[in-house]
């Protein structure tokens, strides 16, 4: 085992070490040369590119939140880590898509950067959508809040946070989410056209019954709230409508 | 009022790793089995979860997953010339309590002792003299374990698959591996696994390490790299690096545990029976002493009850498992002053240590972003892996890059002269918590004369039963050891690009105020020779045929590694001569 | 290439790990606690205490401003207070620095005993109204030991407000203290809620989404759970 207070036994009995730096903000590792243009992310939103990828808008909305069918997901708020990684998945057929592959391929590096910013900073309402059956979504809720001992399936929670909130950047939000998008991807790991995430979420999408996956769609579609994304603004909220 | 229950064949007295690993390979050959407890029962789902388990100060802090010590504590001195005095709260070392144990809360580093440590009296003899090891301190009582690597490689292997451990092999039947530990014993076949994802401390200590011409190897892990199914059909996740491991349980069915490799193949079977909350008192022997006839338990009600059984193992922490045999009277407490008696010799632990190196604030070492075993190693200072003869000293170090989670109430670290609190202490935390790499060392424990288990006169447990006593300190030869290594650690430091290192090693006298390690070693140990054994190589009691003590209480001392998957494979090793020699025809399986 | 670390001129909301949003009535509710344990003598030197043991500066709050004296009072009349994972049989004899605390005390009595003392002590110039610098000293005094508080060494003493105050600015704002995670924020710990798979083995990136506690989600909302459904096998 670790020894976990290696610092304070370490730092013990040492000769003195002038201190000459105040504390100083961290400096960034710059991953990205290109610091992300929401603006310029809105405008490929709203009308697309010259080198022919079309406008996101039509499909996701310009506010990120699709039309609330689930044939495209809701991506307002997403992390920009996240959507920027799902495109380059695209544009590399790591998730293989026909409808999204050769958009993510006429967008360039930046382009990238720039939309997924835009969308990630988005704090868009969630679209009234049909109650579904409450018996799934209970189903559905202990899934996604304990999961299952038998079958070995961990809490979908234990990754994507509290109420499927997400912990970005790496991993998305379920919350508010919809339903048959969430089912449908939950079917391309199991088909691996998805093969992102391939050592989590292709396993687990083997374990879940297709009544397993049609639970958790229903229950996450339904957690919805996370209106505010204000973090200097902490107000006991109820995320579950029931 | 005891309540006498009905016979059955095996007893354990603990389920734990070893407890329920017994019990599934004897529940598999048909035997009725109970699985005694003293703690609560728990499962991945809904004991083990996501946020709650990630509380540092519930978990790290205040040992929400220990031995309760308001029932049971163990008294501690460093000389036999002091009063031994109750450790009031744990803090050197960490016994787990509850169903599963400490193979719960344990961080998964997953290593096999080496050929030599197993016979290490002869080889330090055979390579350096008699005289050499006298040398080294006359008080030092090392042995050989009365069972060979060779004999242990199934075993080994076996309990690798079980848990599913992810490394690099390094040297499979004798050819060396590139990637991997190129000091390792010989193993039959690769890792079930492939590595770990490499920190970023990790790599910086690589560099570091190749630099100066050492070996490094990623760190064996059983929290997985990738999802897997074990030959008992179970099945774990990939770890998730989400550096909540050492004291913790894993949500994610992704550690190796009771929990998650074996408990789910053995609690469905109809001869097995679990009884949580049991506090097992003593096992009972006939009048001829050489016999038990069970054990006597209380349970949470308080109830006390024996439980006959043909077959009593002990399968509680080491500690414990000493502590049961000196309740049970069975065996001979050692006397330090004559050296006769067997049972508590050989007490060992493990030394510690490592440096401390701060590096550029443009360095983000994310120490957050871990498992339990994240990391990158050297065995250069290993063991006798390092020739010795002008050294003064045995044993070694193994040397790496281990964070395990750089949570904040426990790592902190500022450089040597920051103020211990106060503006200056606040902005040099600030200043260097992700720009700082511990590099560790773990090592050998020596045994000696010194240094044993008792129970104590004075301080008694929960129920009236005397706590046990520990005398120890370490060795001076240890000591020496571990400062021989500090000096190259912190070498290998500034190999790192450390601007500041600050240098660590083993210091005397050992103390119980400070976290170092949970692998307590010794005090039931196996051995060829009755004198200074208390088991034979098959882990059974040589005074009573029908009880064995499984686990590290049986390591004769302590090798540089840590310990689970040793004594996995010293407990598949010891259940395959029940299974196949004691079942048949049970008596003595060695006769003195 | 991935923007995973948000400008500094984008600063503000929650993608701001280092921003320290607060407001007067969050920083008047860290201060002014609801005291469970301590009486107003006791709570005057506590909270004066761990201001100069965690000092604000122009950028962070301190000890104080974390709530951390919040953070002590709770543990204090709770479980930890009454000796909690402390065994408590005697007798009682003094040790060897090796073998630990030895004193009959739980952290109640001994914070109370020793408060107790000092304030007694210092009933002509209370701790909270010296200097600065005079405060710094006599923490000092304390913490260099000599000096019996009761029946409690003033060293020992001075070792429990320390570990309770680092235990307070440190853990989980769920315990009361680390009040808008101001410290998690200070040193760029992202806190509870971790899954770093995917980021592990991008080697040096900055991460600076806000941290999360055991209490809130990915928004910055308190989890309000009504009850998580179990089931055991």
């Amino acid at each position: 085992m670790n020894p976990a207070r290696l610092s304070s036994i370490f730092a013990a009995s040492i000769g003195a070490v002038v201190l000459s730096m105040a504390w100083t903000a961290s400096a960034q590792i710059q991953t990205a040369e290109h610091a992300p243009d929401r603006a310029h992310g809105a405008v490929i939103a709203a009308q697309g590119t010259a080198a022919g990828a079309p406008a996101c808008a039509q499909c996701h909305a310009f506010n990120g939140v699709a039309d609330g069918s689930g044939a495209s997901p809701r991506i307002a708020g997403q992390s920009a880590h996240y959507l920027a990684m799902q495109l380059q998945h695209f544009a590399s057929g790591i998730r293989d898509n026909p409808l999204m592959s050769p958009v993510a391929k006429a967008l360039a590096p930046n382009d990238i950067a720039d939309v997924s910013a835009y969308y990630a900073a988005i704090n868009a309402p969630f679209l009234p959508l049909p109650t579904p059956n409450p018996t799934l979504i209970i189903q559905g809720e202990k899934l996604a809040k304990v999961g299952n001992e038998a079958r070995q399936i961990p809490a979908c929670n234990n990754c994507h946070g509290p109420g499927g909130a997400g912990e970005p950047p790496a991993i998305p939000y379920l919350a508010g989410q919809y339903a048959s998008y969430i089912a449908l991807e939950l079917q391309m790991w199991r088909r691996g056209f998805r093969k992102s995430s391939p050592e989590e979420m292709a396993p687990l999408s083997h374990r879940l019954t297709e009544e397993d996956i049609a639970a958790v769609a229903a229950y996450y579609q339904q957690v919805q709230g996370f209106v505010d994304s204000d973090a200097s603004h902490r107000t006991p909220h109820v995320s579950d409508p029931r | 009022m005891v309540q006498r229950l009905k016979p059955v064949d095996v007893v354990t007295i603990g389920v734990g790793l070893t407890g329920s690993l017994a019990a599934l390979e004897l529940a598999k050959v048909g035997l009725k089995v109970v699985g005694l407890e003293r703690g609560a029962p728990r499962y991945t789902v809904p004991d083990f979860q996501s946020p709650a388990i990630h509380d540092e100060l519930r978990f790290s802090i205040r040992k929400g997953m220990m031995q309760d010590n308001t029932k049971v504590a163990v008294t501690f001195r460093n000389s036999s010339d002091q009063t031994a005095l109750p450790i009031r709260r744990w803090e050197s070392f960490l016994p787990g309590q509850g169903l599963g144990g400490s193979f719960v809360h344990w961080n998964g580093q997953s290593f096999r002792f080496q050929v030599a440590d197993f016979i290490y009296k002869t080889h330090i003899e055979q390579r350096y003299g008699k005289k050499f090891l006298e040398a080294c301190g006359a008080e030092l009582t090392i042995q050989d374990w009365g069972v060979s690597y060779e004999e242990l490689e199934p075993h080994f292997d076996r309990f690798e698959y079980l848990c599913g451990v992810s490394g690099k092999a390094g040297n499979i039947k004798g050819q060396i591996q590139p990637g991997g530990n190129p000091f390792e014993a010989p193993r039959s076949r690769e890792y079930p696994n492939p590595p770990m994802k490499e920190t970023y401390f990790g790599a910086i200590f690589r560099k570091g390490a190749e630099n100066l011409g050492y070996h490094p190897y990623p760190q064996p892990s059983s929290n997985l790299s990738r999802p897997y199914t074990n030959p008992e059909g179970l099945k774990l996740q990939q770890c998730v690096f989400c550096g909540f491991c050492e004291r913790y349980a894993c949500e994610h069915f992704a550690k190796a545990s009771p929990q998650t490799v074996i408990l789910p193949a053995l609690l469905n079977r109809s001869n097995y029976e679990l009884r949580t909350n049991c506090e097992v008192l003593r096992i009972n022997l006939d009048s001829t002493r050489t016999k038990a006839t069970g054990v006597t338990y209380v349970d949470g009600s308080g109830a006390e009850y024996e439980q006959p059984a043909e077959l009593v193992l002990i399968t509680a922490f080491p500690l414990n498992n000493v502590r049961t045999l000196l309740l049970s009277g069975i065996g001979e407490p050692y006397d330090p002053k004559t050296g006769k008696g067997a049972v508590g010799r050989n007490y060992t632990y493990q030394t510690t240590g490592g440096a401390t190196v701060f590096l550029d604030e443009s360095t983000n070492v994310n120490p957050f972003m871990s498992s339990g075993a994240p990391g990158t190693m050297i065995d250069d200072f290993g063991g006798d892996n390092f020739d010795h003869s002008n050294l003064g000293f045995i044993g070694g170090q193994y040397v790496g890059a281990i964070m395990t989670g750089g949570r904040p109430i426990e790592f902190h670290p500022t450089p040597p002269g920051t103020p211990k609190w106060g503006l200056e202490w606040k902005r040099a935390v600030a200043q260097h918590y992700n720009h700082t790499i511990l590099v560790q060392q773990h090592g050998t424990s020596t045994a000696s004369r010194l240094n044993y288990l008792d129970l104590d006169p004075t301080y008694k447990d929960a129920w009236g039963q005397p706590l046990l006593r520990m005398t120890f300190d370490f060795p001076e030869n240890d000591i020496r050891m571990s400062q021989y290594i500090a000096d190259r650690v912190v070498e290998i430091g500034r190999a790192m690009g450390g601007k500041i290192v600050v240098r660590g090693g083993q210091r005397r006298p050992y103390t119980t105020t400070v976290y170092q390690s949970t692998h307590n070693c010794g005090g039931a140990i196996m051995g060829a020779d009755p004198k200074t054994s208390v088991v034979n190589r098959y882990l059974q009691c040589w005074d009573v045929p029908n009880v064995f003590s499984l686990g590290a209480s049986a390591f004769p001392q302590n090798g540089s590694y840590n310990y689970s998957v040793t004594i996995g494979a010293l407990t598949y090793w010891a259940l395959d001569a029940i299974k196949n020699k004691y079942v048949r025809a049970p008596g003595p399986l060695v006769h003195a | 290439m991935l923007p995973i670390a948000s400008p500094a001129q984008e600063g503000g909301g929650h993608n701001d790990a280092s921003s320290t949003p607060s407001t007067a009535a969050d920083a008047r509710a860290a201060q002014q606690p609801t005291y469970l344990f301590f009486n107003s003598e006791e709570a005057t030197f506590i909270e004066a205490a761990i201001a100069r043991l965690i000092p604000k500066d122009d950028r962070w709050g301190g000890a104080l401003e974390a709530g951390v004296a919040n953070y002590i009072d709770k543990q204090l009349a709770g479980a930890w207070g009454t000796g909690e994972r402390l065994y408590r049989s005697g007798p009682w004899q003094p040790g060897t620095p090796s073998q630990g605390y030895q004193l009959s005390f739980t952290p109640a009595e001994l914070y109370r005993t020793a408060l107790a003392a000092i304030n007694k002590a210092l009933a002509q110039t209370p701790f909270a109204q010296m200097s600065a610098d005079r405060q710094d000293k006599y923490l000092a005094s304390l913490e260099q030991g000599g000096t019996d508080l009761g029946g409690v060494p003033s060293d020992v003493f001075f070792s429990h407000v320390w570990q309770s105050t680092l235990e307070g600015f440190f853990s989980d704002p769920v315990y009361g203290g680390n009040h808008n995670m101001i410290s998690w924020r200070m040193i760029g710990f992202p806190g509870a809620y971790a899954s770093y798979y995917e980021l592990v083995d991008k080697h040096g990136i900055k991460i600076d989404r806000p941290p999360m506690s055991l209490a809130e989600d990915a928004n910055g909302h308190l989890l309000m759970d009504p009850g998580i459904p179990a089931s055991s096998p």
